[in-house]
């Protein structure tokens, strides 16, 4: 398999904002619209889910000369599956509020379509560097989606950041926000600021 | 009567109450893909159920037997291999693996028995079909299944295969419900003039945040449902 | 292809599967290994924590796990390593979900010491208040265990055998009330065939 493709460079840049996973290619849903109800269990599943793409797209990368193609989704799943097992593990022993929290979320990742799809189009193809690259500018963009959600819906809904006191005590929590409804709404609104945005930018180009 | 109440609050909690799609999140990425037409989006709402049942049911075949501490088979199998030993033996931890690999399995069954008896609906699934595997709602079942079965810390809470097929067969019902009631309302949405920004996704999780907060009416049925047949 | 039907053609292809396979068992039973203590201290924490907070007296090292009437619970001891109280879990169904919570007790299981609700998903801002209002906690210290507590929407005086139901969180305080009122109840009797037991 060649090595052309976009450089470790072009592909870091492009995760944060110009593919961002959530915003632009509607990857990894699922999450985003769960965990994002505090900014806390959001930065934790940011974390654990970079743990999971990095390792998992370095390692596919390693072994991308050896892997027959027939059998690739078989490998990445397990990779996959086994370096989440792990990242959940970890979440139990050292973070037990947040692995409480975030709940059946992170066994989710394993069917966050992000990794499998950054597996696929970039480990399985490019070295390591690229590869590492790669995964560490999705994660950054995953990251920022999740804030972009998560700052909104706390501030809204408790008044707080991170647990501290922001507004203040007579701000009436907008308590649709903390629940599924206002998931739905925060996120539908953030992509349509994105489209907005980005077709104002294409059309003045 | 109680043992009948308790798999009907179960149902209704998983298909109604704690809808899949509306209160647990799980499931989206269809639901967002496939809800344009309420012909497809109810074909996927039955195939999603159909895979849903089969991986609980092996899921829950692994976790009981297996994939638990102090499960039957592997205390068998220790006490084989080292008997007067106490250990608690505990496969837990290859519980995600196995959870995932009896999905693909699972999907992988059902593509073969609809190009067998389906052709047609086989065609129409086109690329949805393989994608199944990446629904978060099937193995959020298989989660949930796990923490009934191997997370329960009373034995006698323990999940048997009734209450864990129960879940998965109404939870796949409630996206089944859920993926359809969008497809309807986003049939009607093509006909109006929706702002550009809005068009695709944005709209269609606008939608789904009013559809959340309606659902959320239902907080407190399967409690009134309880003392209603209980009689409690 | 004959690489695709032939027995060796089997191992040529998934060699690489077999052992990616070998090797993440061995890195999950590495992981197991390590994390398993720590994760069933966190689990056991959960619980042993509050003791101390529930039973007054009680030290959180002294607490001994034992089954009474064939359910899991914890007996609560001072410094000197007598009783000074029994701390209980309890669960049942509340208005959104299960509730979790646990139920000090005093030594003879005829006064309640306190409440904690360990979890819940009662609606945020409304049925959540029977974890963030300190007042519903209070309610239920030096209750008398022998009749089941009432719910009322007045106030109440301490130690009465009456809860007040929290504004806009009727059915949460109810579904605690009951929660509590049934798992003493069962304690209570499990006791007392424990004590009937030992005297014959």
């Amino acid at each position: 398999m060649t090595e052309t493709g976009p450089s470790a460079y072009e592909r870091f840049i492009n995760g944060i904002i110009p593919e961002n996973p959530t915003l632009r290619q509607l990857l990894g849903m699922c999450p985003t619209l769960a965990v994002t109800n505090g900014v806390k269990p959001a930065l934790t599943m940011a974390g654990a889910t970079a743990f999971v793409l990095i390792c998992a797209n370095v390692i596919t990368s390693l072994m991308r000369k050896l892997i027959k193609p027939h059998l690739r989704i078989l490998v990445f799943t397990l990779t996959i599956a086994t370096f989440v097992t792990i990242a959940d593990r970890f979440l139990q022993a050292f973070m037990p509020e947040m692995s409480k929290v975030l709940g059946p979320y992170v066994p989710l990742i394993i069917v966050n379509c992000i990794i499998i799809s950054r597996c696929e189009i970039c480990g399985s193809k490019q070295g390591v560097k690229v590869a590492l690259a790669d995964a560490v500018g999705m994660s950054l963009g995953f990251l920022v989606a999740l804030l972009s959600i998560s700052i909104p819906r706390e501030l809204l809904g408790s008044g707080t950041l991170l647990g501290l006191r922001v507004l203040p005590e007579a701000w009436p929590n907008w308590g649709v926000q903390v629940l599924p409804p206002g998931a739905f709404l925060t996120l539908g609104l953030i992509l349509a600021f994105v489209n907005w945005y980005s077709a104002r930018r294409a059309a003045k180009v | 009567m109680e043992y009948l109440a308790q798999l009907m609050l179960i149902a209704v909690a998983a298909a109604i109450i704690n809808n899949f799609v509306l209160h647990y999140f799980v499931g989206i990425c269809p639901f967002i893909g496939v809800s344009r037409k309420v012909d497809m989006a109810f074909g996927m709402g039955c195939a999603v159920t159909f895979v849903i049942s089969i991986a609980a049911f092996l899921s829950w075949t692994f976790t009981y037997f297996i994939g638990r501490p102090g499960a039957p088979l592997t205390t068998f199998i220790w006490r084989q291999v080292a008997p007067g030993s106490t250990a608690v033996i505990d496969l837990s931890i290859l519980n995600y693996i196995i959870f995932i690999f009896v999905i693909a399995s699972s999907v992988q069954f059902v593509e073969m028995y609809l190009r067998r008896f389906f052709p047609p609906l086989f065609k129409a699934f086109g690329i949805f079909l393989p994608l199944i595997t990446t629904n978060c709602a099937i193995l959020f079942a298989c989660l949930e299944i796990m923490k009934h079965v191997a997370g329960a810390s009373d034995p006698a809470q323990i999940w048997g295969l009734d209450k864990a097929l129960t879940l998965a067969i109404f939870g796949g019902i409630g996206f089944a419900i859920a993926i359809t009631i969008m497809a309807g309302i986003r049939e009607e949405l093509d006909g109006c003039d929706v702002p550009k920004p809005l068009r695709g996704a944005g709209i269609t999780l606008l939608v789904a945040g009013i559809l959340a907060m309606a659902f959320m009416g239902f907080t407190g049925v399967d409690r009134g449902l309880e003392t209603l047949i209980l009689g409690k | 292809m004959s690489d695709q039907t032939s027995r060796a053609g089997f191992f040529r292809q998934s060699w690489l599967v077999l052992l990616l396979a070998l090797s993440f068992g061995a890195a999950l039973a590495a992981v197991e290994i390590s994390f398993a203590p720590r994760i069933r201290e966190n689990k056991r924490n959960a619980t042993v924590s509050q003791i101390p907070e529930l039973v007054p007296g009680a030290v959180k090292e002294a607490s001994k796990e034992q089954s009474v009437g064939g359910a899991l619970v914890y007996g609560a001891y001072d410094a000197e390593g007598r009783q000074v109280g029994w701390v209980v879990p309890a669960a049942g169904q509340g208005f959104a979900d299960r509730i979790e919570l646990l139920i000090g007790l005093d030594p003879t299981a005829s006064t309640i010491t306190g409440i904690y609700v360990l979890d819940q998903k009662e609606t945020p801002g409304l049925g959540d208040y029977i974890t963030s209002k300190e007042r519903f906690r209070r309610y239920f210290e030096g209750q008398p265990a022998a009749a089941p507590l009432k719910v009322v929407k007045r106030e109440v005086a301490p130690r009465s055998g009456e809860i007040r139901a929290l504004t806009g969180a009727t059915i949460s305080s109810d579904a605690v009330t009951a929660i509590v009122n049934q798992r003493v109840r069962e304690l209570g009797a499990a006791l007392a065939q424990a004590r009937q037991g030992s005297e014959s």
